[in-house]
């Protein structure tokens, strides 16, 4: 079963995401916020994190990078509300990017895509 | 002594004296007035006092000497009124001449003002005048424009036509500015072009008058010293006149005149009235060029001023379009999470409603609105990012591969071919890319909502210093009056459903200065063509 990270400041969108991926079949962990992420980071590996871009007065990009720094083997995709980020350089260090909808089979197709990669990437040894 | 002449009768018949003419009658009665304009020019008063003479009187030969010495400053006086008369009509001519030059600041009507009085009959009815300017910025004296006839016929024809109209000289010069400016301009063109020497060759004729200041006569210009035979050969004529045109000392150009058709002579009283008359002509010319370089410098000033408020306006309207930009954003996400939880929970309960829950309509509802509502939202930031396009150098080809591979997921769920057909070779183009991307997309996209099959073949070509995208999508058969609601922000059509799609599209491009065009093509389908720069400075 693969662990999931999800960082969102909204709690009801964390307790949408837990229940929804859970059923996906992922063991779901959820972070308000860059501290707590950093927290559930320390006590457990997560195979994926879904990041938030907008997180209250933080940002998930500083997040991202410092991620892609100390934790390059662990994918991540950024879920925002803002299509425009899509685009930015900085969020091009995202394994993959969503835009935040009520309907989350774009984000589970996503999550099965960059775990399908990382999967493969493991077994070709890189 | 039986006088011949009638000078000792107080009055006569008209028969008496061989003298007077209709008109004259009053001299019938006037003795004193009749000797006076009469007699003393009498061939039988003159013998009447060679009589007298003859006769030994003493006072005879002082009475000759009287008459005379009388016969002469008669004479003179007569010349000096005729040359009171001449002058008066100069200085009423160039009263003329000189309000209107002072009340013209266009420099081509002065110069026709200027050229047609020392052309016209009423003015110095010289034949033929060519006027050379000052070019300062290629330090040459260069023709500008001549007056006057080639030929003797055309001469003929030009006087009989000006004989037959009365006009005065400011008539005259609106007219020749009106109907023979640009012929005659023309007309002499190919002496005009010659007519160019640079100001540094002092030796030349027309320098060294300009230099001198006043008006010189060339004659016997084909073996004149200091005429080169060039000169003369393209004059025609071995006889002209140079009149320099200086305004406060400075050079302002030079006026050639002569007789090429007449031949009649030029005279020193003749150089004399064109040198009163170059001063007005000079400082008319000079104060045109200065206007016209005023009026230049005036409409720079203006445009600045105008680019100047356009961008103060561009500032003040970027500035309530960030902050539009920063509320839609805040907005965005302020609603976008509600919705999301809205929408997600909704499905969630949907999944978990048993198939005959009377609330699963409800819950679909509420689906389909938030669905709807997030469709809203993406449109309304689409817009909002457009505001603010960031052009840079992109390979076109790469963005349109993007473009494809976002989408293929999509087109092949609704069952839908695609092609590429890229051209290797193309330079890169000058976009906002996101922008560029967004269209791409939306063109792949926008036709295939809610239709099975179709095709889209997409290919991209050089055309000169452009680069073509061109996207042919043949998933859809729409009316042109559908395509055109399209192509209208917030337009609705029954086919396509609602939106800003490819009216944002249009707007993104047509602001980066690309040509967006959408056409049915005959069958079904529309045919999207995007004209991408290669170069910076082809953006509008």
């Amino acid at each position: 079963m693969s662990r999931l990270l999800v960082v969102d400041d909204e709690a009801n969108i964390r307790l949408l995401y837990a229940e929804e991926l859970a059923e996906e079949g992922y063991e779901v962990v959820t972070a308000a916020g860059i501290s707590e992420a950093t927290e559930r980071l320390q006590e457990g590996v997560f195979d994926l994190a879904v990041l938030d871009i907008k997180l209250k007065n933080e940002s998930g990009i500083e997040l991202l990078q410092q991620l892609v720094k100390e934790r390059h083997e662990m994918p991540v995709i950024l879920c925002s509300a803002f299509s425009c980020y899509k685009d930015d350089f900085s969020a091009w260090l995202a394994d993959g990017y969503v835009v935040k909808s009520g309907d989350l089979t774009e984000l589970k197709q996503e999550i099965a895509r960059v775990l399908a990669k990382k999967a493969q990437k493991a077994r070709a040894g890189l | 002594m039986d006088w011949e002449c009638c000078w000792d009768r107080d009055v006569i018949a008209r028969e008496d004296c061989p003298n007077i003419q209709a008109g004259d009658e009053d001299l019938l009665l006037s003795r004193r007035r009749r000797i006076l304009e009469k007699c003393c020019d009498c061939p039988n008063f003159k013998r009447d006092l060679d009589r007298f003479l003859e006769s030994g009187h003493p006072l005879a030969p002082a009475f000759s000497l009287i008459h005379t010495e009388y016969q002469l400053q008669k004479t003179q006086i007569q010349s000096l009124a005729s040359f009171l008369d001449n002058k008066t009509l100069e200085v009423r001519f160039l009263h003329e001449l000189g309000s209107v030059l002072q009340s013209s600041v266009d420099l081509e009507e002065v110069l026709s003002v200027a050229l047609t009085a020392i052309t016209a009959g009423k003015g110095f009815g010289m034949n033929r005048a060519f006027l050379l300017l000052i070019d300062r910025e290629h330090a040459r004296l260069n023709g500008y424009l001549a007056i006057g006839p080639r030929n003797y016929e055309e001469a003929c024809q030009t006087w009989d036509e000006i004989a037959g109209n009365d006009m005065d000289l400011q008539t005259l010069a609106q007219s020749f500015r009106l109907n023979k400016l640009s012929s005659e301009r023309a007309k002499f063109h190919d002496i005009l072009e010659q007519l160019s020497v640079p100001l540094s060759d002092e030796g030349h004729v027309l320098i060294k008058a300009m230099d001198g200041k006043h008006p010189l006569l060339i004659e016997d210009a084909f073996h004149h010293p200091d005429v080169a035979p060039d000169l003369a050969r393209l004059l025609g004529v071995d006889t002209f006149l140079l009149m320099p045109l200086h305004s406060r000392n400075r050079r302002v150009g030079m006026i050639i005149a002569d007789n090429c058709i007449t031949h009649k002579r030029i005279t020193d009283e003749d150089m004399r009235s064109l040198e009163n008359f170059t001063f007005p002509v000079a400082f008319a010319i000079e104060r045109a060029s200065l206007y016209d370089r005023l009026q230049v410098e005036l409409s720079r000033v203006t445009e600045a001023g105008n680019k100047l408020r356009e961008q103060q306006e561009l500032i003040v309207r970027m500035e309530k379009m960030a902050l539009v930009g920063r509320i839609t954003s805040s907005i965005a996400h302020s609603v976008r999470n509600p919705l999301m939880i809205i929408g997600g929970f909704a499905r969630s309960m949907l999944k978990n409603a048993a198939d005959n829950d009377p609330k699963r309509d409800f819950i679909e509802s509420i689906i389909n609105e938030a669905r709807q509502l997030e469709y809203v939202l993406d449109e309304i930031l689409n817009y909002s990012d457009s505001l603010y396009p960031t052009r840079d150098m992109w390979d076109v080809n790469q963005l349109v591969e993007a473009a494809i591979k976002d989408t293929s997921d999509r087109l092949h769920s609704f069952g839908c071919e695609s092609s590429y057909l890229p051209d290797g070779s193309l330079p890169p183009v000058f976009v906002d890319f996101k922008q560029l991307s967004y269209c791409l997309r939306t063109m792949i996209m926008s036709d295939i909502e809610g239709h099975n099959g179709g095709r889209i073949d997409i290919s991209t070509y050089a055309d000169g210093d452009q680069v073509v995208v061109r996207v042919r999508d043949t998933s859809v058969r729409l009316s042109q009056e559908a395509l055109d609601a399209l192509l209208v922000p917030f337009s609705t059509t029954l086919e396509l459903g609602s939106g800003l799609g490819l009216a944002l599209c249009k707007t993104m491009l047509e602001k980066q200065g690309i040509p967006f065009s959408a056409q049915l093509l005959p069958e079904r389908g529309i045919e999207y063509t995007i004209v991408l720069p290669t170069r910076k400075e082809d953006q509008t």
